[in-house]
């Protein structure tokens, strides 16, 4: 298999983001929670490279620190959802039945709902946290994943090879782990890696709106949200923590798009 | 005279393959050839290479001569007067070539539209016309029908239609007839003989099958890994043929193979029986329970027949017969509503507990040799699965065992370590008969096995079933729409048409008289060599 | 006529979803910390009051009855009340919902041009530089965080240039569009590369259908092709997706309208979650997942007017 520069791009940003997180200690100029009135909404300059805000904290080394967030919300948020949604698409997928029945209603009763307004109504529920994000990840985010597996298998099912190991006399957990599984894999992997950004994506928008992470924690979102009323005047505050964003993002994106041309998935 | 066509030494190249290697031959005004190859031969390449309809990849050089105009070196919109006009085409599978949101009667139109000047009524009428001339009933009803309501054979026609509208001088037919049922098969194949005839069309007719090109065509070019072996008359080709592979490809042809002359079965308690059975797909939906109907589509209406041991039974019948169902709940795969399997006397329960000791005698090999093999899953491991799963054999016995296995389906141990992907269709269902043999069944059924496969292979797998038979002594049930490869194998067939068995009997009786109309029917659509004109 | 029983099979399709959206809008209720009606009636209310409320929407009951009150009560429109406005959220509703719908329409109308030209031009090259260029923007606009863009946008077209005002709505119709200007655009950022993706990957699927080949051979020639076969069948799928990408935008709107101060549902739903106001936040819920129910039966309304093979 040939790897796509698509996907050699993409790995490479995240890499970096992961040795950015790993080394942030050093990487990092000032400590990120230090408050330091000398330096109020200070440009960025020599000293601090992305400038400081409102309360002299260190712009930079705070998004350093929050790509530690970043990852560990987007790597951590997509698995209880890809754990529970593959298993319920494949279970349903292959046995069909009214298990696939049971399970095809309760996806259809998710559809209508805009994804992030759920996921905040839940939250709003549970009260404001990364731990109750993730619940409600888990709690809704499964749907795309049942949805792709569920396709997947019911090709499989009806396929001669699946069909063959059936006339063998397997029995069907047998079947599911060891034929229907790693050929369902692909696009689901793929799909895991849009996936994680939407996560980060989503998780610093609950930050920004003050129901994720809570200040004053150097999470992207909520550094957004702390610049929102300078925008005019400190732009760098609101600014840096964005492009921080949009690069880990992009980083997984392309991964996945380069995975799914070399897997030849279409999208 | 000068020839209608011509081709001067034709190459295409898609990157770094050749698909069509230093081709010429020339097509005179009203005569039809014939372009024969298996898959992959660069048959169809080098027709659509006569339209220059060819994907932006692909690089033609050489000359073709379309009635003084050069067709390689003119311009697309050049191209877009003679295409349709003086040049139509007809394609295999006709389902995916309409396009599902248009009108048939609106389809055929296009062709009118665009190259003449009839307007609204006329062009109506013109389309009615020429529904009819392709034999489609009621024209003004299928007109206004969507491709999806439409027949195989039907939409063919309506193709043919589309084809004929602007009376084009040359027809390119790409396969036309290979997706359809043998008696649908025979009627275009018909249609386009008539149409030859009343409408004076010139025609290249490209197949991967000898019989059909004989019926329509007087000359033929045989290809092979992009070149032209033989070229001929076809009666001469079919009687006389000088290239080694083109007397391979005729010896391989279900006509011309000997007939094995199966031996003879002992009359003892059948090994398999089936009492009444019925399946039904679809059904017990909410509908269905509320007014007490079984509901669903009753693929098996009753069926009842014996499997004596050592004997190899044929089901023949066309696609929707119910035969490979029948086949897949012999083995489990779908349930009967009502009837029993007997084996051996005893009721058998394929879908029970324990299917597996059941399964043990009886295995089934599929149709599509590359679908039929997980495609992550090494040759080796595939054929071992069934050893190492159910514990045939002591684990460290295994490997012998596979190579075993493979010695004896012919294939490279070498190949052990490859994935499916990497393989011929021959050799993947060589692979999937060794798997299934790995069971060391009494009773192997074979489910249109040779029917993905070319002419050549497709002998080669029967022989290598022919053989593990006498040496194994297996019981085979060898499903097939292909009567002359029944014919060939088997001891007695069964006729099926819409679930029902039509007529059963001994082979030999059932071909050479036919208690059934449907039969000989049947029977009279197979293509054969010795319809070649003379 | 067989489209019009379609129409109303399809009606009949959408009552169980309806009734388990009632049931997830439920659940979020019963859910709720604390009890709502102590918040609703204030502190100082006497426990006779509570008590009636309390019956009022069956909240002693056991669950299922009191799902069958809530159900009841939303089939007469009752959504219950807000706290802080101390009016019906219905009401609220009516208030702020036209802004919203305003925000999504404006949104399409700004989305479907570029979707269109960008899809095409990447569609006819596969591969090509534009295709690649194409693809890539979209990556990076998939990746941006919209209240990020959002406060860029109206920084800069708002502040540097002073070209729209940053927030709110207006009070006329053309300052309505004024208002709503970068909102819309912001949202149409995101959902672009969306769009644009599936109708590249719709159109070149139907690009190497067999009828293509099938129309070249009959001399159509490439545009008349593209236009009367690739086209419509293309259409299909990405009209399939339109209600997916209404959720999309309605999702977006909230985010949007809190970073543009836009008096729309988005807005309300998060101030009323900050204010714990929570018949508002499950009203507001409840009416985003009837919009996209109802844009989806329209689309399939329309998908089984172009396609024949749906309707039979």
């Amino acid at each position: 298999m040939k790897l796509s520069p698509m996907f050699v791009c993409g790995a490479t940003l995240v890499a970096v983001w992961s040795l950015i997180a790993l080394a942030a200690p050093l990487l990092a100029t000032h400590d990120p929670y230090a408050i330091d009135f000398e330096a109020l909404l200070a440009p960025p300059s020599a000293d601090h490279w992305f400038g400081s805000d409102n309360v002299g904290r260190d712009t930079y080394s705070r998004v350093i620190y929050g790509s530690r967030l970043a990852l560990y919300i987007g790597l951590l948020g997509v698995i209880a959802p890809m754990i529970i949604g593959m298993t319920i698409g494949l279970l349903a997928g292959y046995f069909g039945g009214w298990v696939d029945t049971i399970a095809m209603r309760v996806l259809d009763i998710t559809v209508p709902f805009p994804f992030f307004v759920l996921v905040l109504s839940i939250v709003a529920v549970l009260g404001p946290g990364i731990e109750n994000y993730f619940i409600a990840l888990a709690l809704v985010g499964w749907v795309g994943y049942a949805r792709l597996a569920r396709a997947e298998a019911i090709v499989l099912r009806s396929s001669e090879f699946v069909l063959a190991a059936r006339t063998m006399g397997f029995s069907h957990p047998y079947i599911l782990f060891r034929h229907v599984l790693p050929n369902a894999m692909s696009p689901v992997v793929v799909y895991m890696m849009t996936d994680v950004t939407l996560v980060i994506l989503f998780g610093a928008a609950l930050g920004f709106l003050g129901m994720g992470v809570s200040p004053p924690a150097a999470e992207w979102g909520v550094m957004i949200a702390e610049g929102q009323i300078y925008i005019s005047s400190a732009w760098w505050i609101s600014f840096f923590p964005g492009l921080a964003m949009v690069l880990i993002g992009v980083g997984f994106a392309l991964m996945g798009d380069g995975l799914a041309k070399m897997l030849r998935i279409e999208r | 005279m000068n020839p209608l066509l011509s081709v001067r030494n034709l190459f295409v190249r898609f990157g770094e393959t050749l698909a069509v290697d230093d081709v010429s031959f020339d097509l005179p005004k009203g005569g039809a050839l014939g372009i024969v190859g298996e898959s992959g031969s660069g048959k169809s390449v080098t027709c659509r290479a006569l339209m220059k309809l060819l994907p932006t990849t692909a690089l033609a050089k050489g000359e073709i001569n379309f009635d003084g105009q050069d067709i390689l070196g003119a311009s697309e919109a050049t191209l877009n007067t003679l295409r349709g006009k003086r040049i139509a085409m007809i394609f295999q599978s006709p389902a995916s070539h309409l396009d599902p949101l248009m009108r048939i009667g609106d389809q055929v139109a296009e062709t009118l539209r665009k190259h003449t000047d009839l307007k609204g009524r006329a062009i109506h009428q013109e389309v009615l016309r020429l529904l009819d001339v392709v034999r489609i009933p009621e024209p003004e009803r299928w007109a206004q029908a969507y491709p999806h309501q439409l027949s195989g054979g039907m939409k063919q026609r309506a193709m043919i239609a589309g084809a004929l509208a602007c009376k084009p001088d040359l027809l390119l037919a790409d396969e036309p007839t290979t997706a359809l049922d043998a008696t649908v098969q025979k009627s275009v194949l018909d249609l386009l003989v008539d149409l030859r005839k009343s409408q004076g069309l010139s025609m290249i007719f490209v197949s991967h099958d000898l019989g059909a090109v004989a019926r329509v065509c007087e000359d033929v070019i045989v290809m092979r890994k992009s070149r032209v072996v033989e070229t001929g008359k076809t009666r001469e080709v079919i009687d006389a043929p000088q290239h080694e592979y083109t007397q391979m490809l005729i010896a391989s042809h279900p006509d011309r193979l000997t007939l094995h002359t199966p031996q003879p079965v002992p009359q003892a308690t059948p090994l398999i029986e089936a009492r009444g059975m019925q399946i039904r797909y679809g059904g017990g939906g909410l509908i269905d329970i509320l007014t007490k109907r079984a509901g669903g589509f009753l693929a098996v209406k009753g069926a009842d027949f014996t499997v004596q041991p050592g004997e190899t039974l044929g089901i023949v019948g066309e696609s929707g017969s119910g035969k490979s169902t029948m086949a897949r709940a012999l083995v489990g795969l779908v349930k009967p509503a009502a009837g029993e399997i007997l084996f051996e006397g005893a009721p058998a329960k394929p879908l029970g507990r324990n299917r597996a000791a059941y399964l043990r005698d009886v295995q089934l090999v599929y149709q599509h040799p590359y679908e039929a093999l997980s495609p992550r899953m090494r040759i080796r491991d595939a054929i071992a699965e069934p050893l190492r799963r159910h514990k045939l054999c002591p684990a460290q016995e295994v490997p012998a065992r596979v190579a075993d296995l493979m010695a004896q389906v012919d294939l490279d141990p070498t190949l052990g370590d490859r994935l499916p992907a990497q393989l011929s269709g021959g050799q993947c269902q060589r692979v999937a008969i060794a798997r299934a043999l790995a069971m060391d069944p009494r009773v192997l059924i074979a489910d249109e096995v040779t029917s993905a496969l070319d002419v050549t292979l497709q002998a080669q797998v029967m022989d290598l079933l022919i053989r593990l038979q006498k040496e194994r002594g297996l019981t085979m049930i060898f499903i097939s729409h292909d009567l002359a490869v029944i014919r060939r194998l088997c001891n007695s067939v069964i006729v099926m048409r819409r679930g029902e068995i039509v007529e059963a009997g001994p082979t030999g009786q059932v071909f050479d008289d036919p208690a059934q109309e449907y039969t000989r029917t049947l029977i009279d659509a197979i293509p054969r060599l010795e319809a070649a004109h003379p | 006529m067989k489209i019009l029983r379609f129409i109303v099979s399809r009606l009949l399709q959408s009552v169980p979803v309806l009734l388990g959206v009632s049931i997830v809008t439920f659940l979020l209720m019963v859910n709720t910390p604390g009890d709502p009606i102590r918040l609703l009636v204030g502190v100082r209310a006497s426990d006779e009051t509570i008590a009636i409320i309390r019956d009022r929407y069956g909240l002693d009951d056991p669950i299922l009855s009191q799902y069958f009150t809530y159900l009841g009560n939303l089939v007469q429109g009752d959504l219950g009340a807000s706290l802080r406005f101390k009016v019906p959220v219905s009401e609220l509703v009516a208030q702020f919902y036209p802004v919203t719908l305003f925000l999504v329409v404006y949104s399409i109308v700004l989305i479907l041009p570029p979707v269109i030209l960008l899809s095409v031009w990447s569609a006819k090259r596969p591969n090509g530089p534009a295709d690649q260029i194409i693809r890539i923007v979209g990556v990076i606009g998939l990746a941006m965080p919209v209240f990020w863009v959002g406060l860029l946008f109206a920084r800069f077209f708002g502040v540097t240039l002073g070209l729209f005002p940053v927030s709110g709505f207006g009070t006329t119709i053309p300052e309505h569009f004024l208002h709503l200007f970068l909102p819309s655009l912001t949202t149409a950022i995101w959902v672009v590369p969306i769009l644009t993706r599936n109708l590249r990957s719709a159109l070149l699927d139907e690009m190497n259908r067999d009828y293509v080949t099938a129309g070249m051979s009959k001399g159509l020639g490439a545009p008349q092709v593209f236009r009367t076969h690739v086209f419509p069948n293309s259409l299909l799928p990405t009209l399939n997706l339109f209600a997916v990408i209404v959720a999309y935008l309605l999702g977006g709107s909230v985010i949007v309208e809190t970073v543009y101060a836009v008096p729309g549902m988005g807005k309300l739903m998060v101030d009323s979650i900050l204010a714990r106001d929570y018949f508002v936040v499950q009203g507001a819920t409840l009416v985003f997942a009837l919009t996209t129910i109802v844009v989806m039966l329209a689309v399939d309304i329309l998908s089984a007017l172009i396609d024949p093979r749906i309707n039979t």
